[in-house]
């Protein structure tokens, strides 16, 4: 074991619904690199409903590629590592699948604790089947029924400031007890308690001797201050144990990893956070998880996180909900071949049904990224709503400079050419100024967040390398001009010399060729009345850029992104786009 | 440890044990019995599900105070009365009475506040399908089984009923038109290529069928199928998608026998599927099909996407390298006999096996 690093073999495995990945990370040359990953289809559904098989499968592939036993015959992780190269010294899982859990909502002011709770709901797996408060003017019995109707797996409870309001909540503490105890036995859900700290004894005695009750912090201990990191992080494991009672295989995976097992979402989260704290603090970092039974958002300013998780939004089962929020119409504006409505409705909906079919034909393969397109701008700006103020969609139409922007999700790390991948970031995203798109092909990031934890320097390495694909920096002036007219002039001095210069156009998306590994510096002169992120528009400035997957993106095709209203001409603009941006050959 | 790829399994099997638990939505009575023959029509069990609960005031009802409340009860928690009857007192004078709101029970009784639980309708759970009781918990769920031909489907609208199979139309792959319906159809369940349009689904009310198995069904059409009265099955999924010739074959064959469907939709996450059971007479012992099938060459499968989407083949060769698509997709593949059309690369993601 290296006596720098704290140890060397880390075991990552993310249990998505439709996909379970395994990651194997070790140290090379003092640092962590990732040596091999491993996909199987998860077998949380039926007929299996038991991860532990798709788990197994991936890391079998894992030690295919390694040639590392990891598993023993009695179908084992072999931990730790034994001195003949066998087995991993740390391992690590997140998991995603499985229903969300549905959810009683029970809090105290509209405004401000039940506030919070539907934040933290919305960063969690958790679906709000019913909501009671306070102010809530239904009758007791109305009330009952609400508890007895929405037939929760899960009780969420909050209120109160610590030391604050302590009568009325235990009014409400009692409904839910009352309520509760007209459920079947085999029905009882766990409780979960996030409000007033000083009544959890209280809480306890009431409800504790009928019901199984998880306190957690409180997500409001005082008026003007939301803390949702730790009582998500213990929400997460009765979320876990909910799962548990409906598939198998979550409790090894609980016990492989010693505790080190996480959401997704959470773990996701966490790398967001990190990198906000690291990056330019003026900048926040955006993290989009685009999966198949939802899409995570994630975006961190100078470490205050908002995590968003939309379970009626996704690329594969989650998929029929992105007409909930949109038209046909919005999709078809992305398309850049003629698709008619009720083929594009029919996809949608086939696609629910088989959320891992793969496009095999150009049509499926542009109606594929339109979706994800549309399913990543719906879940931003409903994601936006919630940013802190300044930064959120109501005071800040455009999206304030974020810095990296990283993606993930099967639809972009399969993508045939990394300009799909890019032009779906950059019309879903819509970025502002500068900033650089990273892939993480692998799914490396949900792993690396829960590594972060017992292993610090694992994810700061692994962040570091080349697992993690950059799409290329992009450049976005922001301002108002007639198409056409001219927005920007740039220069790039690439490091081995060469040197390109140019004027870029409103309406044009251009690639400068700059290779992953290579860099230069990039003079940028905007036009009056164009921002590209110095300062103020106008303002001129330089920086050292590095090369991506596709090259230096300058996409001046303006903010926020309008295309023409005929149809015609929004496909011909598309077709333009995938092959300025080199997704088409 | 196992190598091999598994994938979703869809089953049309001419003949199976079928094997399925049932359940009411709440604690009632089963009258079926274990080793019991029962018809499709026939009732297995029923209950009445709470359908709403009452927060009953005791002293302000009878103007007493709370500490006397419970010396004027005269049902107990648990003890089931009939709508007005008397739940505390007489009191006083004027024999002030608390009566029951509805036909329920009293749940509890808490500072003198009755909780009662008025019951709803009767809720009855109905076999489904002939077959015999295997098993019964006694008080909400029965399991049944039966030898039968089993179709699953992809989708279904939620309904359940039975009736005498009919095919209507001209085929797997024809449109259902409201011209293809007669009066021999009346109340039958039938089975259909592709629907795309409401008239004839309206049609089917009119004639007063008892059901409807579609290979492909225009998704636009979804929020209609779901106020149908009659349950609606889709084997392929949406849009002008064939029904797979192995399905259909299966059901034209068995017209004129008696047809269970049940179009209940469980998700990913649950055993329950949309289904159409067709009992079979037959002295053989027969299995249970297999829920999970490795893929393998000789392996039937159908396609679930374009461009060979509802096609039926066999497995020559589960290839060792990724196939590059038009798409520019790389992805993992078999090599499959595909009806009519002969060897193809189909991307595993994009099959099922059909056993």
């Amino acid at each position: 074991m290296s006596t720098v690093l704290e140890a060397d073999t880390l075991l990552a495995i993310d249990v998505g619904s439709v996909n379970t990945r395994a990651s194997l990370f070790d140290v090379v040359d003092g640092r962590y690199r990732l040596v091999a990953t491993g996909r199987a289809a998860s077998t949380a559904g039926v007929p299996l409903a038991d991860v532990s098989e798709g788990v197994r499968a991936a890391v079998e592939q894992v030690q295919t590629v390694t040639g590392r036993k990891l598993i023993d015959e009695a179908e084992s992780l072999i931990m730790p590592a034994t001195p003949g190269g066998a087995g991993v010294d740390v391992f690590v899982a997140t998991t995603s699948a499985g229903p969300p859990a549905r959810t009683l909502l029970v809090g105290l002011m509209p405004g401000i604790s039940v506030e919070s709770a539907r934040r933290l709901a919305a960063s969690c797996y958790l679906d709000i089947a019913g909501e009671l408060g306070l102010m809530d003017r239904r009758r007791e019995d109305e009330k009952l029924d609400t508890i007895v109707q929405s037939k929760p797996d899960l009780v969420l409870v909050v209120g109160g400031t610590d030391g604050g309001a302590s009568q009325s909540m235990l009014r409400l503490v009692d409904l839910v007890g009352s309520g509760l105890g007209l459920l079947p036995e085999e029905m009882l859900p766990r409780v979960v308690y996030a409000g007033n700290q000083k009544l959890v004894p209280e809480v306890s005695t009431r409800l504790g001797e009928r019901f199984t009750v998880t306190a957690v912090p409180n997500i409001r201990p005082a008026i003007d201050q939301e803390e949702l990191a730790a009582a998500r992080q213990r929400l997460a494991e009765v979320i876990h144990d909910v799962r548990s009672s409906h598939i198998s295989g979550f409790e090894e995976l609980r016990q492989w990893s010693g505790g080190n097992l996480m959401n997704t979402a959470d773990a996701f989260g966490r790398i967001v956070r990190y990198l906000s704290q690291v990056y330019d603090p003026g900048k926040g970092v955006l993290g989009i998880d685009l999966g198949s039974a939802h899409t995570t958002i994630a975006a961190a300013f100078a470490g205050d996180l908002r995590l968003f998780v939309r379970s009626d939004l996704g690329q594969g089962s989650a998929l029929p909900g992105v007409l909930r929020h949109g038209t046909l119409a919005d999709i078809q504006r992305w398309l850049p071949v003629e698709v008619a409505e009720s083929r594009l409705r029919d996809y949608i909906f086939n696609k629910a049904l088989h959320p891992g079919i793969v496009p095999a034909g150009t049509e499926e393969l542009h109606i594929e990224y339109a979706l994800a397109r549309q399913v990543a701008r719906t879940a931003l700006e409903l994601a936006r709503s919630d940013w802190p103020r300044g930064k959120d969609s109501a005071s800040h139409p455009l999206l304030p400079p974020m810095e990296p922007v990283l993606a993930s999700g099967g639809v972009l790390a399969r993508a045939p050419r990394p300009g799909y991948s890019a032009l779906v970031l950059l019309d879903a995203v819509q970025p502002t100024g500068i900033a650089t798109l990273v892939l993480d092909p692998y799914n490396l990031t949900p792993g690396l967040g829960v590594a972060a934890g017992p292993m610090p320097m694992a994810a700061v390495h692994a962040l570091d390398s080349g697992s993690f694909v950059s799409l290329g920096t992009v450049v976005s002036p922001v301002g108002r001009a007639r198409p056409g007219r001219p927005v920007l002039r740039l220069k790039l001095e690439r490091e081995h010399g060469e040197t390109t210069e140019g004027e870029i156009r409103h309406g044009q998306l251009a690639v400068l060729p700059l290779r992953q590994g290579e860099a230069g510096k990039l003079t940028l002169r905007p036009e009056r009345g164009f921002d590209v992120g110095f300062g103020a528009p106008g303002k001129a400035g330089a920086l050292r850029v590095t090369g991506g997957a596709v090259g230096l993106i300058i996409d001046a095709r303006g903010r926020p992104l309008l295309g023409p209203r005929d149809s015609g001409r929004a496909r011909d603009l598309n077709q333009k786009w995938l092959w300025d941006i080199g997704a088409m050959e | 440890m196992s190598q091999e790829t598994m994938l979703p399994i869809t089953h049309v099997i001419p003949l199976t044990t079928v094997r399925r638990e049932a359940s009411l939505p709440a604690a009632g009575t089963v009258t079926a019995r274990v080793n019991e023959k029962v018809q499709a029509g026939d009732v297995l069990a029923q209950a009445e599900p709470p359908a709403r609960h009452y927060l009953l005031d005791m002293p302000r009802a009878l103007g007493i105070p709370e500490k006397d409340a419970s010396r004027h009860l005269r049902r107990q928690p648990g003890e089931r009365v009939d709508s007005g009857d008397i739940l505390a007192g007489p009191v006083g004078l004027g024999r002030r009475t608390l009566r029951a709101p509805a036909a329920g029970q009293v749940v509890g009784v808490d500072a003198g506040r009755i909780l009662f639980e008025a019951h709803g309708d009767t809720v009855s759970l109905k076999a489904g399908y002939a077959g015999i009781v295997v098993a019964t918990d006694g008080v909400q769920s029965v399991t049944l089984e039966a030898t039968a031909a089993l179709i699953q489907a992809v989708w279904g609208n939620g309904r359940q009923d039975h009736g005498v199979l009919r095919v209507a139309g001209g085929g797997a792959t024809e449109r259902l038109r409201t011209e293809d319906f007669d009066i021999n159809l009346r109340g039958a369940v039938l089975v259909a290529g592709i629907c795309v349009h409401t008239a004839p689904l309206h049609q089917a009310t009119e004639l007063s069928c008892r059901g409807l198995i579609l290979g492909g069904l225009a998704s636009d059409l979804i929020p209609v199928v779901r106020r149908l009265p009659y349950p609606v099955l889709v084997i392929e999924g949406f849009g002008d998608v064939p029904m797979n010739s192995a399905a259909y074959a299966l059901l034209s064959g068995n017209a004129g026998r008696e047809a269970s469907l049940d179009g209940r939709v469980g998700g990913l996450y649950s055993t329950q599927r949309p289904e159409v059971i067709i009992p079979q007479t037959t002295n053989r012992q027969v299995s249970l099909p297999d829920e999970v099938v490795p893929l393998q060459p000789g392996v039937r499968v159908r396609a679930v996407q374009a461009p060979y989407q509802g096609l039926v083949g066999v497995v020559r060769e589960v290839l060792m390298r990724a196939v590059a698509y038009p798409s520019g997709i790389l992805a993992r593949s078999a090599r499959v006999d595909l009806e009519g059309l002969g060897p193809v690369n189909v991307p595993l993601a994009n099959l099922e096996i059909l056993q």
